[in-house]
């Protein structure tokens, strides 16, 4: 019995409506209301100046700008490079067939990402605070010397970030790999074996390449992800850092979209991110599409 | 018909939907009478409680909202029209999130006429109104005035038989109390030491530029950062902070690692707004009986001996309901003796208004405080309150200083040097980079502008 004799026409249309209306009222429009807004100075909705293209313009010309995309890329080039191996390595020993207990080391390298980045950061705060941290009172019963105060959040900005978001993420991504790497066939890999291909040889030629789709995808997650960063430098530091170290791109155009009241350049920063991702987005497209 | 056209499943959705809407549709806002008074702090919702009860006509609806929460309300109500309250407590900061569009956008009414046909502009500090006014409009009552002293361990200082009368300027403060700081385990890092300043901390930077006359904005509202005084004050907390000379240290308030090091003496000399003196109090009552009140140490001599640092502005939105019973209520509030009695009482704030500085309550002594009439000590610095020009850059210039300071610091350092006179250069050439972010930033902001005089 087909749909068209059972339900009028007009069914389908009317249950899919209120997502449509929803998702056209508040992404559509705002998306499509952005790029107007973002050739404009404003206050509000109500009080606004026609600025044609300075607002991009003057993004490029903000140094606070550049040092945004500085610290993002190399947050991002480190979660990339530092999570997913450390990532992909945990879930490789879980896929071990001597391992025990594999569900529970399962859960507890998971569960940092059940918490949240809110919680992450002021457990690192309390971490790396500057006399009565965790980290400095105990290197101050293993190095005899070190200093009372040692200012890990201001000297070393960057690094906290990078370790903060490694707690949390690679357990996360470990799961898609450990996923990916349970469903290789045993048999190629014994047939590798048999073959004679060493440990390097098998991980090369047989486990990357069956689980290249699953990374490519992890990749891409973790450098979306890490270019929209905001909450956890904004609350494990109260906003930018010193010097501005902890700035991001989504914290750029928060500060001026909210805390400035300028939508209008704000706009325009999310316009340059969000046509940064794209590329992002394409590149890896056609990337994959070659591999397939 | 539509029941035998669609399934069970489809129906019920469709069924639901219908009479949620129907019922959300119907729902009706309840809207209280009387005055809606938003406010973010704890301790004055408790405070005004009382008068809250008192007001029957209208009555006041007293709303306490998460400081952050009570800022997006706020925004929203002013640039979008959404609901607003007929009075709002709007701290600092968040108060320069709404001066930054025109002139016109500004949700507040202006309250300098009434002020001035009341004649209440004579009867407050003048230098409370600074920070809530913007080009000659007066957006708000303050509240406070928020007037600085110096707190000190009077224990450990006084056992050294050090008289802090002696000490008139900054250049006395470090020759006097130097001796003081300490190394206890002989590691070679001192663990006591004079003051609490570090580059981090923008109480400390702010309220020692003011001190002196400085400001990151000049009386115009255009960015000042590189002024002469500004240099001259950041290459003074750079000596205080760096090598051989340092005498300042990291102490975080409403923190558990910096009240410990308040309590172990870690520190000796406090930055200590009224409102501070209050919040000791209560987060280190263990130095109860061991504290006690300096003024801050002049510049130069015979000058000014207090500085200040934050402060809240009562405000009427200018899309209120009741404005006019909205105005009554916030002098009854803010102008009469028995709030600031209670102010002062439960949180040591003293009142701006002068009328109210008589006042008995002022000149009882706190044990807390060894005894001193702290309420008395800080009024009699109130006519030396620094003026502050309020402005919608104000927290990027807060940071871009610490920026300055911290790159300052660094630099002395690595060329070796901690002299005030020899980190100078090093200063200006921050700040002439800082004053350069700032103007760029506003020059962008086309609803501004910054030559216009304030009165």
């Amino acid at each position: 019995m087909s749909l068209s004799r059972t339900h009028p026409s007009w069914v389908p249309y009317f249950f899919i409506a209120p997502f449509l209306i929803i998702f056209s009222v508040f992404m559509v429009y705002p998306l499509l209301n952005s790029i107007s807004l973002s050739a404009f100075q404003s206050y509000g909705p109500q009080f606004s100046t026609f600025v044609g293209l300075d607002n991009f313009k003057n993004v490029f010309q903000d140094p606070d700008f550049w040092t945004a995309v500085k610290n993002t890329l190399i947050y991002s080039c480190a979660s990339v490079m530092i999570q997913l191996p450390l990532a992909l390595g945990l879930a490789m020993l879980l896929n071990r067939p001597d391992v025990k207990a594999k569900g529970f080391f399962r859960l507890i390298f998971f569960s940092p990402a059940l918490v949240g980045l809110v919680f992450v950061a002021i457990l690192f705060g309390l971490l790396l605070g500057a006399r009565d941290g965790l980290v400095n009172e105990t290197l101050r019963h293993v190095i005899p010397g070190f200093p009372a105060e040692f200012f890990w959040l201001q000297r070393y900005v960057m690094p906290a970030l990078i370790l903060a978001s490694l707690w949390i993420y690679v357990g996360f991504n470990m799961v898609y790999f450990l996923a990916a790497l349970q469903s290789i066939n045993r048999d190629q890999i014994e047939a590798a074996m048999i073959d004679g291909a060493n440990a390097l040889q098998r991980f090369v030629h047989v486990i990357l390449p069956a689980i290249k789709p699953v990374a490519g995808f992890v990749v891409l997650l973790s450098i979306i992800g890490s270019l929209q960063l905001f909450e956890l430098p904004f609350i494990l530091l109260g906003g930018a850092g010193p010097e501005n170290r902890g700035l991001t791109l989504v914290m750029y155009l928060y500060q001026n979209g909210f805390e400035q009241n300028d939508l209008g350049y704000a706009s325009a920063i999310g316009w340059i991110l969000a046509i940064f991702l794209m590329g992002i987005a394409i590149v890896h497209r056609r990337l994959t599409r070659e591999e397939l | 018909m539509l029941p035998h056209s669609l399934s069970p499943g489809s129906f019920t959705i469709l069924t639901l939907a219908v009479v949620s809407s129907f019922f959300i549709f119907l729902r009706d806002d309840p809207q209280e009478e009387g005055l809606e008074f938003w406010m973010f702090a704890k301790n004055h919702y408790v405070m005004y409680q009382e008068e809250f009860e008192k007001a029957k006509d209208p009555k006041v609806n007293g709303d306490l909202i998460a400081y952050g929460a009570m800022e997006r309300r706020l925004l929203s109500g002013v640039l979008s029209d959404t609901p607003v309250p007929d009075l709002v407590e709007v701290q600092l900061t968040m108060a320069s999130r709404f001066f930054s569009g025109p002139i016109e956008a500004v949700g507040f009414t202006d309250l300098r006429p009434l002020l001035e046909a009341e004649g209440l502009d004579k009867r407050i500090n003048p230098a409370s109104f600074s920070p809530w006014t913007r080009e000659g409009r007066i957006f708000g009552l303050p509240h406070d005035m928020h007037p600085v002293m110096l707190g000190y361990r009077a224990d450990i200082v006084e056992a050294a038989g050090i008289d802090v009368n002696e000490i008139e300027t900054w250049e006395d403060f470090v020759r006097i109390l130097t001796p003081l700081m300490r190394d206890f385990d002989g590691d070679g890092t001192l663990d006591r030491y004079l003051l609490d300043l570090w580059e981090t901390d923008y109480f400390g930077i702010e309220m020692l530029l003011l001190q002196a006359g400085g400001w990151y904005f000049d009386r115009t509202g255009a960015p000042a950062m590189n002024s002469d005084i500004n240099i001259k004050v950041l290459a003074t907390m750079v000596h205080w902070t760096t090598g051989p000379s340092r005498i300042g240290v990291n102490v975080p308030r409403f923190d558990a690692e910096g009240n410990r090091m308040r309590l172990e003496g870690g520190v000796i000399f406090q930055f200590m707004p009224d409102w501070y003196a209050g919040v000791m109090q209560q987060d280190v009552p263990g130095l109860a009986g061991k504290m006690k009140m300096m003024p801050l140490p002049a510049w130069e001599p015979g000058g000014r001996r207090t500085s200040c640092t934050g402060g809240t502005m009562l405000s009427i939105p200018r899309r209120a309901a009741k404005p006019e019973a909205a105005w009554e209520f916030a002098k009854k509030l803010y102008l009469g003796t028995e709030v600031a009695e209670k102010l002062y009482q439960q949180a040591m704030i003293v009142s701006p208004v002068i009328d109210n500085w008589d006042e008995d309550f002022y000149d009882e002594p706190i044990p807390y405080y060894s005894g001193q009439p702290v309420g008395r000590l800080y009024l009699e610095l109130a006519p030396e309150i620094p003026q502050r020009v309020p402005s919608a850059f104000m927290v990027m210039a807060q940071q871009s200083m610490i920026n300055a300071f911290i790159r300052t610091r660094r630099n002395a350092r690595e060329a070796g040097v901690h002299e005030v006179e020899d980190v100078l250069d090093l200063a200006r050439a921050e700040l002439d980079a800082a004053q350069t972010l700032i103007e760029n930033k506003m020059r962008r902001n086309t609803f501004l502008n910054p030559m216009e005089e304030q009165p």
